[in-house]
């Protein structure tokens, strides 16, 4: 994964290095086991309307009622491990320059060894999800089944999220032992319809989904830099990637055709006229990439692609650069919750509260570059990097402003017909 | 075997437990291999089968009700990827063969004390992973990689915006590549075991060396290419790592729709009727070139 290492290190500061070269490395070894994609979607704001068939909590059960009351039992449980924290490439403060360093071990990161020190617990983290859908084929079978899937702590988008907890999969988290988070978590986070309170779940991180290109590779090929959707899909198609999230390509993919990306008005025949505008763009050589995007970035190979908002900030790159396109952008949360049947529940609370510390936070999105759900972390992101200040393209993709946020668009609860469509189109298009 | 006249008498007694011994010997090796096979093979497979053969849905459950719809999808809907299978794994193969034979021939009769360290330098880029190998590909196949970079610039035989990589011919090199090991060594094994006075008494008998080799070596090292190519063959048409990662959607193989409805679709019944026919098609296709080929003595 450090491969790239040594060249890149003496040009690029610690935090934008990187994430660049291991995601990129990471990302294609990890898509070539799945065949898919990263880190996604959804979140949250209030677009989402009341006639979206968000998947609600379930009404508290036997089950959840005695864990409240095991916990309740014991006033001070003390912290069990080690924890089990699965989460996607590239998503914390580590990852490489740590390694490289030799100051922590591979897999580790500065938070997870100041949360291992301060609770004495040990932290096995992971970075075993790649795709939304893999990894949830990965615990189903447990979670029906009623065991143990192995993970105390999992981070998945909002629409897998609200399922999980839909099917009282999650453990009930014990509001007692986040304190931080339940003070600290951004307003526009709170109160999801799928989970009113946070009963079971905090958001790890947001971002949005637009534009990314190489002002200098695009320089190169007398390219103008793509402003708009419908710049991005003429260009030519083997120079392009859209993502493997198929909710992300769609959902641009509708705002393209100036339809609204709102899945309560989408139908199946909006989404076939998106499949078929992107047709011909596959048979120009369109490729489908997760964060492997920013290796063919790095290659020349692909001009411009839909990307996720934090990756190019954090390539490491020169002329890296993500763009909101002109018609909108989709936004997303992958959130924290707790699988039912965990081994050690309350460690893993405890480190979503350590996550909600801001200190903490700002630690992880000085590297990340995604949108940060904790309150608080803003001015100490901006102490931390006093020498060299963040410019304001990092500010806005950290904190975006009002009139981006405006233009952002939740495309991730989908109606079970409308879900399938899309599944099926999206495969089609990748000749699956 | 045991007559109860010998078994009624007490002091023949061990010896009939150790004709039974003798007896069951056989199936007591076998055992540990056939609960293997039962549970890792044919318990499996008629799994499959079943599922092949259920309606349902990941959330729901499958539930068996005998419809043959997975299999008509099956074959019906995929032709572009069928034929992307046959023919990237069939070029792979004979790709495989014109460079394995030269490379096994030449360890086998030419190798003398270094076929040892030979045969391991044709294995030991495989002590690495099959994934780091194939994205490996990727690079080597950039469009400013050292392959095209070098025939872009160095020499300039190709245009600048000459590109290889996610276009058939990558998916074809990466499955080369990637199986030819398996074409070597069977090849190898086969030409080793020639006896080298057969083709002296080739050239005695006035054979020029082209004669020789086709009318002696290639003949005998036939269960070589048979055994090469099958197993070159049928991994590489299952593969989907290579369509993958060095593919475009265009150049998607089989192995890719039966991956994507598994994990993506989550429809589990036409994944499994895809495999069955694959499994199907592969089978038909070995034994028809058993035929062809006519090695008997590999085929039983």
């Amino acid at each position: 994964m450090s491969d790239h290492g040594d060249t890149a290190k003496p040009i690029i500061t610690r935090r934008r290095f990187l994430q660049g070269t291991a995601v990129a490395g990471f990302g294609a070894f990890l898509a070539a086991c799945t065949g898919s994609s990263t880190s996604s979607s959804a979140a949250s704001n209030a677009s989402t309307g009341a006639s979206v068939p968000v998947p609600t909590p379930p009404p508290a059960s036997a089950s959840a009622a005695a864990s409240e009351a095991a916990v309740s039992a014991t006033p001070q449980p003390s912290p069990t491990g080690p924890l089990k924290f699965a989460n996607w490439p590239a998503y914390i403060d580590l990852t490489g320059s740590a390694a490289e360093a030799e100051e922590y071990k591979a897999g580790s990161s500065p938070t997870i060894e100041q949360f291992k020190k301060k609770y004495a617990i040990d932290v096995d983290y992971e970075e075993k999800i790649e795709d939304n859908k893999t990894f949830y084929a990965t615990i189903q079978p447990q979670l029906q089944g009623g065991a143990a899937t192995g993970w105390d702590l999992i981070v998945v988008t909002d629409w897998l999220a609200a399922k999980i907890i839909s099917k009282g999969w999650a453990e009930k988290l014990d509001q007692n032992n986040v304190p931080n988070a339940k003070t600290n978590v951004r307003d526009a986070l709170r109160n999801q319809t799928w989970d009113p309170g946070n009963d079971y779940h905090y958001p790890w991180q947001s971002g949005m989904t637009g534009i990314g290109y190489n002002k200098n590779v695009l320089k190169s090929a007398n390219i103008p830099e793509p402003k708009s959707l419908k710049d991005l899909w003429a260009i030519q198609g083997n120079r392009l990637s859209f993502l493997t999230e198929s909710r992300d390509t769609f959902g641009l993919g509708l705002l393209k055709l100036g339809k609204s990306a709102d899945p309560a008005q989408t139908t199946s025949d909006d989404l076939q006229a998106v499949h078929d505008d992107i047709k011909p763009v596959v048979d120009k050589g369109l490729i489908f990439a997760d964060n492997s995007y920013l290796k063919n970035f790095a290659s020349k190979k692909t001009w411009a692609a839909m990307v996720w908002s934090g990756d190019l900030a954090s390539s490491g790159t020169e002329g890296d650069t993500f763009v909101v396109p002109e018609e909108g952008a989709m936004i997303w949360t992958d959130n924290m919750l707790i699988p039912k049947g965990a081994t050690n529940k309350y460690t893993a609370e405890l480190m979503i509260n350590f996550v909600y510390d801001p200190k903490v936070a700002a630690q992880i999105e000085n590297y990340v570059y995604y949108v940060c759900p904790v309150n608080g972390a803003e001015a100490i992101l901006k102490d931390l990097n006093k020498k060299e200040p963040l410019d304001q393209y990092h500010l806005d993709l950290l904190f975006p402003p009002e009139d981006v946020i405006a233009k952002t668009h939740n495309f991730q609860f989908l109606p079970e017909d409308v879900e399938q469509t899309l599944d099926q189109l999206y495969l089609d298009l990748t000749g699956g | 075997m045991t007559s109860p006249s010998i078994a009624l008498t007490p002091a023949r007694r061990p010896s009939s437990i150790r004709r039974w011994l003798v007896a069951a010997a056989p199936y007591i090796l076998l055992a540990p291999g056939l609960l293997w096979l039962f549970y890792f093979f044919i318990w499996p497979a008629v799994q499959m089968f079943l599922m092949s053969i259920s309606t349902g849905n990941l959330d729901d459950g499958f539930r068996v009700t005998g419809t043959t719809k997975a299999y008509e999808a099956a074959l019906t809907k995929f032709g572009p990827q069928w034929l992307n299978s046959l023919v990237y794994a069939g070029l792979a193969t004979l790709f495989d063969l014109a460079i394995g034979f030269p490379v096994a021939y030449a360890i086998a009769f030419r190798g003398g004390r270094y076929k040892n360290l030979l045969l391991f330098l044709v294995i030991a880029p495989f002590f690495t992973s099959f994934l780091i190998r194939t994205i490996s590909w990727q690079i080597l196949l950039g469009d400013e990689g050292p392959v095209l970079g070098f025939l872009k610039h160095t020499v300039p035989v190709l245009s600048s915006d000459t590109s290889v990589l996610y276009s058939p011919i990558a998916v074809v090199a990466g499955l080369t590549y990637n199986f030819l090991p398996f074409m070597i060594l069977p090849l190898y094994v086969a030409l080793e075991r020639i006896d080298g006075r057969l083709i002296e008494a080739a050239h005695d008998l006035y054979a020029s060396s082209w004669a020789a080799f086709r009318r002696v070596t290639f003949p005998l090292a036939l269960p070589g290419v048979f055994a090469g190519t099958i197993l070159t063959f049928i991994p590489a048409m299952g593969d989907y790592v290579n369509a993958e990662l060095l593919g475009s959607p265009k150049t998607r193989m089989i192995g890719n729709v039966i991956q994507g409805r598994f994990l993506q679709l989550n429809d589990y019944p036409t994944a499994s009727a895809l495999s069955f026919v694959l499994m199907a098609a592969i089978l038909l296709a070995v034994l028809v070139y058993a035929r062809a080929l006519g090695t008997e003595d590999l085929t039983g």
